[in-house]
């Protein structure tokens, strides 16, 4: 039997517990080198940092990219505008720089407005299971049975476009897919014997979720959430592109895109370069998603 | 249990008489730029048609022996020194055509798991053929005409040839594994826990196959498994590996009834064996784990753990030797020479082996019949008498059932039993029996569709959900799977704190208290109480589990197969935990497992279940004994038995498990019965007999007949099929 | 079989219904007054109260649903009050355009992709297998549109070896038109490249880890009995669910190609009939997509079905 215990931590507990914290914060210090050490990874998070920061700060030290010039309209590119102007006479590279504004605001809300209600609606349905699952994934099936872009133009032409709309309404089509996949990690999690045992201390359901079996699923939802992130980006760029987002004059990319191609014969260089900004964006995003899967799964 | 001599044996060894010969192996893992030596120095030698276990707990390298010579060891893993010959052949100069073709046809392999070894989409016919065709080149007939054949070999019917192997049952999907096997002819079969996960009735019959088919192949074995009782059965010699050495060696009979290896005698010593009881005796128990893969050890690997340890045990290595022989002399000259370099294994006297002698790596194997025990001998622990009378449970004829797609399955059906205040009721059956189902009914964490579970007299709610918080801390259950009854994402100190909270009642510095008598209780040091479940062995996973059980001081637990999943030699002391906990707290348990030993050793009382019926209730003395339920007679007969001298006969079953979803009329177990009466079997429920008081079971024989019939002792005529 | 195909049918029924519902009210019933929506904002109320009375807005929302739902499916989709021209006509036709340029990148796209993810699976972690991940990879994350405009602007206006249109003179024969679709199906085939193929890999790599693997291989079967008797047709279970289920994708790309290139396919009608509120086009169009998506998802269960026998016995 234990000594009965003084009042407060004998000194062996306290070195124990500073043992544990100290294995624990290696631990969480091994995940992050792994990630370091992952050239995906790496070159992902480069490319979308870059991003950010472009984001952020690229119009405090680039000329305006509204800034409309109308005697250098279509200049190719040269020493005095870098990437060349647009049909308005506009800066290109500054555009170019600018527009990652916009992707950048919509993808990651409406992703994390998806994992919100994805996470909370595959715990409910995984956990509940019986009627209350069938019916809410007959529901998730029917929003999965109506593609995406279409769905989403349907909704915008109806609906209008601004920008929380987007949001919302991208967030509200990928939750589903999140859901499904927050579910089937859950029906795994729930066979597994410590659940059984909490439900036979009597712990309120709710407590299961979180308590219990949510700690044990977040790898998958945060692999999850990165792959819906590109994914988000993609469909934001395409909604602007197809004008159900951003309007004029923004520089975001798609707009531009869809904007500038009619003289894409004469000007290759204001559809191109945002192209290639774009391209790079969302292919960062997916190394990064490509990166943490691979770690999380050693 | 066969003495064949093979001449092989006898003669000093030219390799080419032996069907294998493996010398010095030595093989490593890469992994994450760890070198781990797996297989350090094992030679063994087997000889044609010889039969041989090669025996070891988890980690000790025995798969790891077999896929190296099948030149099939996964890309991080290298043999660094030694060299294995198959019928003469070196392995490692085969190219990789030699190879495919010699894959099959010298050697194949049989596995755990026959389910998953089979191809999901193919036809078990076309599986078959195929060996046929790419081997022999045969064409598509008469592939298929070869086909049929190797299944009536294995005594399946010609109608397997057209199903998928998710349609056949466990036993026999493993003769379709077997099969396949033997198509080629090999001159080696290795059978790599053949039996593990299959119920002991079928075990017995894939036992029955192997030996009868011993007598038509040519086909040396090697069985790997940590199963003794089934080297016990099956083999001629048997080999014992620990951390990668092989640390005795030679046959069977004489190793089991004479061990001359520490460890050889800890594993038979912690095996309950039949007849014995708690009361009795504590198991005894290897203290220490086992060493994980690949872990660099200095001097005898077992030195750890070894209760007869000296100094020069750890200092230099003991070489494999002779006995009887002259391993006295080696204690003294070792004690002088200096420490041994611990990365080279000595070379192994390969001449040694196989020839009909024994060896063991020990310096003190004269000593090893008076190893000192581990566990002290406990004075009887028998069950605390009923506290002023009166039931802990009383279940009265629950039935549950489950639908799968249009079927209805009858899991549970009209099952009463009672179970009394501190005994062990022992519930024993095999799958599709309906005990863990009943267990889930009695914890609440299914609900019964019909029928009371009372619990003190009074009922109590089907789910755990509606149950009251006292009646939830009076039962508890311990579950199988270490690795899953812990949450991973918890430190272990949470989950039992949240236990003791939550079914203790308790807060603060109470709990905090509590929770650390309760790893005392269980022997967990609390240093491991600030670690994560994956950090803990599985012993201690299990024990921690058992201190959650008990957070709520409960009055009955469960176990369902609490050590099943275990290494043998830590399933000991968990066993002999729950038997301490049980006398000092005074609880009742329902211990499911499928080990009958061990259920005998622990319970008082015992229920059979069998097709979601309890057939048979009664002392554990009764219940194993004459007269008993025709099924409880076959069940004991069919478990691999230690015990070379007992003359107990095998009753093999005929048949195969009925489905639950259309149980058979009249008695369940007519289907099978190798004493059915007659049609009064067929037709009629067979009434419930009482051989003494509270021994009954569920048959149309009297229990006088019965026990004419069970104790006489003309071997019984095996039933056509 | 049969009965499979049956039971998936009627299940179909129910989900159809409940989409058809879910875009009936997004249509008619969310934005308010119809008409208004349809006319825009310089109609006039008559005008509006005309539109409305003839597309029955006054009446209670069941029978409105009905109405259309039993129009739907007998064919009368009615007349666009924008264009003025038949519903069903346009879509029919639009729809015809689509599969063809959809077909081209399938029937290119699919073998190409199973190819690729398997080799990637059976060389597991080996130079090829990076290689094909990455740029499969690389390629499935670009939007359409990007690679098709970077693709424009190389192949058509650069090095002018592919035409910059994409709807061949009418009249010309099915090659003539195949040649027009290159471009605008190499953007759609990037995209169902990297899904497919990484499937196919996962699959592969899946199947080579289980032990009815080893039991081939130790059997002593030749590797590519291993390969294509037993790999393939078990690794190819979830790729067949993918490239059904990657259809609602296809659509959305088929969207953002047919615009880009100005292809009059069902993608650019619906666009067009978003922009402009031709609310009767919407909702037949999105509907019909609605169905061909769940019938390719039918499809692609019956092919596993085929393959996997164990999926016949289930749902």
């Amino acid at each position: 039997m234990a000594e009965p215990v003084a009042a407060g931590r004998t000194a062996a507990e306290i070195q124990a517990n500073a043992a544990g914290a100290l294995e624990r914060r290696r631990q969480r210090r091994y995940l992050v080198r792994a990630l370091m050490r992952s050239p995906t990874f790496m070159i992902g998070t480069s490319i979308v940092v870059f991003w950010i920061l472009m984001a952020l700060f690229s119009t405090s030290f680039m000329q305006g990219p509204f800034d409309v010039n109308p005697m250098y309209t279509l200049q190719a590119p040269s020493s005095a505008h870098w990437l060349g102007t647009d049909d308005l006479g506009r800066d290109v590279l500054a555009r170019t720089l600018a527009g990652a504004r916009s992707v950048l605001i919509v993808a990651p809300l409406a992703t994390l407005l998806a994992l919100l209600m994805g996470t909370t609606i595959g715990l409910i349905t995984g956990f509940y299971r019986g009627i209350t699952d069938e019916v809410i994934m007959r529901l998730v099936d029917v929003l999965l049975a109506l593609p995406v872009v279409i769905t989403s133009i349907l909704i915008l032409s109806l609906l209008g476009r601004s920008t929380a709309i987007v949001i919302v309404v991208i967030g509200v089509l990928f939750t589903p897919l999140v859901a499904r996949t927050v579910r089937s990690a859950v029906l795994r999690e729930r066979e597994h014997e410590y659940v059984m045992a909490s439900r036979l201390r009597g712990e309120r359901p709710w407590f299961v979720m979180a308590g219990e079996i949510l700690p044990n699923i977040t790898a998958p939802i945060i692999v999850e959430g990165t792959v819906r992130l590109g994914y988000a980006v993609f469909a934001a760029a395409t909604l602007s592109f197809l004008g159900f987002g951003l309007q004029p004059p923004s520089p975001d990319w798609g707009l531009t895109i869809a904007s500038e191609r009619l003289f894409v014969q004469l000007a290759w260089w204001t559809v191109i370069f945002p192209a290639i900004a774009l391209a790079s964006l969302v292919v960062g995003v997916n190394l990064i998603t490509d990166g943490l899967g691979r770690v999380f799964s050693k | 249990m066969s003495d064949v001599v093979n001449e092989g044996i006898c003669q000093t060894g030219a390799p080419q008489t032996a069907a294998v010969e493996v010398r010095d192996l030595e093989v490593t893992f890469h992994r994450r730029g760890r070198d781990l030596p797996v297989l350090k120095g094992v030679s063994l030698r087997i000889a044609a048609g010889e039969a041989y276990g090669l025996v070891g707990e988890s980690g000790c390298g025995k798969t790891t022996l077999a896929l190296a010579v099948l030149r099939y060891l996964a890309a991080n893993g290298t043999v660094d020194r030694g060299e294995m010959f198959v019928d003469g052949r070196d392995v490692s100069t085969l190219s990789e055509e030699e190879l495919r073709k010699w894959r099959g046809e010298a050697v194949a392999m049989v596995y755990q798991d026959p389910a998953t070894a089979l191809s999901p989409a193919m036809r078990i016919g076309d599986q078959v053929a195929e060996v046929f065709r790419f081997h022999q080149g045969l064409n598509k007939t008469e592939a298929r005409e070869r086909a049929r054949e190797a299944l009536r070999k294995v005594a399946l019917p010609d109608a397997t040839l057209r199903r998928y192997p998710f349609e056949l049952s466990g036993g026999q999907q493993q003769r379709v594994v077997i099969a396949m096997a033997l198509a080629a002819d090999p001159r080696l079969l290795v059978l790599d826990e053949p039996t593990t996960g299959l119920d002991a009735t079928v075990e017995a019959e894939i036992l029955d196959l192997i030996e009868e088919l011993r007598g038509r192949i040519n086909a040396a074995i090697l069985l790997i498994t940590h199963n003794l009782g089934l080297v016990a059965r099956l083999c001629e010699r048997v080999g014992v590996l620990y951390a990668g050495r092989l640390v005795e060696e030679g046959p069977a009979r004489e190793i089991f009834t004479d061990p001359r290896h520490p460890y050889t005698m800890g594993l038979l010593r912690c095996v309950p064996r039949f007849g014995m009881n708690k009361s009795d005796a504590a198991l005894q128990t290897i203290s220490g784990t086992l060493p994980a893969l690949g872990e660099a050890l200095q001097g005898c690997v077992y030195s750890a753990r070894c209760p007869m340890v000296q100094p020069v045990c750890i200092r230099r290595e003991p070489d494999l030797h002779a006995w009887p022989g002259d391993g006295g002399q080696w204690a003294g000259a070792a004690a002088e020479a200096a420490p041994a370099d611990p990365a080279a294994y000595s070379p192994h006297h390969a001449s040694l082996v196989g020839e009909g002698l024994r060896h063991a790596r020990c310096y003190f194997s004269a000593q090893v019949p008076e190893m000192p025990l581990t566990s002290p001998v406990l004075a009887g622990t028998k069950a605390a008498g009923p506290e002023g009378g009166g039931d802990v449970l009383e279940v009265d004829t629950v039935r549950r059932s489950f639908r799968d797609g249009r079927k209805k399955l009858v899991a549970v059906h009209d099952v009463s039993l009672k179970i009394n205040h501190g005994e062990t009721f022992g519930l024993v059956g095999e799958s599709g029996s309906g005990k863990t189902t009943l267990a889930k009914c009695i914890t609440g964490l299914i609900a019964a569709d019909s029928g009371d579970i009372s619990f003190e007299g009074k009922r109590l709610k089907p789910t755990a959900g509606r149950r009251s918080q006292a009646a939830l801390r009076a039962i508890q259950m311990v579950f199988q799977n270490p690795d899953s009854t812990l949450n991973p994402a918890w430190s272990t100190r949470s989950i039992l704190t949240r236990a003791v909270r939550k079914l203790g009642g308790v807060s603060g510095s109470a709990a905090r208290a509590k929770v650390d008598e309760l790893a005392a209780d269980v022997r967990v040091e609390p240093r491991f109480l600030l670690q994560k479940p994956a950090d803990l062995s599985g012993g201690q996973k299990q024990r921690i589990a058992i201190a959650r059980a008990f957070a709520g001081d409960p009055t009955m637990v469960v176990c369902d197969e609490p050590a099943s999943a275990l290494d043998v030699s830590v399933q000991a002391s968990i066993l002999n935990l729950l038997v301490e906990l049980q006398a000092n707290e005074s609880v009742s348990y329902i211990f499911i497992s499928h080990d009958l030993a061990v259920v005998r050793y622990l319970s008082d009382r015992i229920g059979v279940m069998y097709l979601a019926e309890l057939i048979e209730v009664g002392s554990a003395e009764e219940v194993f004994n004459p007269p008993h339920h025709p099924y409880t007679e076959a069940l004991l007969s069919s478990i691999p038995t230690l015990d070379f001298d007992d003359p107990h006969q095998r009753i093999p079953l005929r048949g195969t498990m009925p489905s639950l979803s259309e149980p058979p009329s009249g008695c369940r177990f007519h289907t099978r019965c190798h004493r059915i009466l007659g049609d009064i079997c067929v037709e009629q429920e067979p009434p419930i007999q009482e051989a003494v008081t509270g021994h009954t079971y569920k048959c149309h024989i009297p229990p006088d007949e019965l026990l004419q019939l069970q104790t006489a002792t003309e071997p019984i005529a095996p039933i056509e099929v | 079989m049969t009965r499979l195909i049956l039971r998936r049918l009627l299940l179909m029924v129910p989900t159809l219904l409940l989409v058809s519902l879910l875009i009936f009210m997004l249509s008619e019933i969310l934005p308010g007054d119809v008409a208004r929506t349809i006319l825009g904002q310089y109609a006039t109320p008559e005008q509006v109260q005309a539109l409305n009375t003839e597309m029955g807005a006054d009446k209670p929302i069941v029978e409105r649903y009905a109405a259309w739902l039993g129009h739907f499916v007998t064919g009368n989709w009615g007349t666009s009050p924008i264009t003025d021209l038949k519903v069903a006509p346009q879509v029919v036709d639009a729809l015809g355009n689509s599969l063809l340029l959809a077909g081209l990148a399938l029937v290119v796209i699919i073998p190409l992709s199973i190819l690729l993810g398997v080799l990637a699976g059976l060389r597991k972690d080996s130079l090829l297998d990076r290689g094909i991940t990455i740029s499969t990879l690389s390629l499935t994350v670009i939007p359409e549109f990007v690679s098709g405009v970077i693709l424009l602007v190389i192949f058509a206006v650069t090095l002018k070896w592919l035409p910059v249109q994409a709807l061949a003179p009418p009249g010309s024969s099915l090659p003539t038109r195949l040649y027009y679709l290159i471009l605008p199906a190499i953007p759609l085939m990037f995209i169902e490249l990297g899904y497919i193929a990484r499937m196919a890999r996962v699959g592969t790599v899946e199947v080579l880890a289980r032990p009815y693997i080893r039991t081939a291989v130790l059997k002593g079967l030749p590797r590519r009995r291993v390969v294509f008797g037993h790999v393939l047709r078990n690794a190819m279970v979830p790729t067949v669910t993918v490239i059904g289920s990657q259809i609602g994708w296809l659509v959305g790309g088929l969207v953002v190609v047919e615009t880009l290139f100005g292809y009059p396919g069902i993608g650019k009608l619906l666009v067009d009939a978003a922009k402009t509120h031709d609310v009767l086009v919407l909702e037949a169009g999105v509907l019909l997509v609605a169905v061909i998506y769940m019938l390719s998802n039918l499809t692609a269960d019956v092919i596993v079905a085929l393959l996997d026998p164990r999926a016949r016995q289930r749902a």
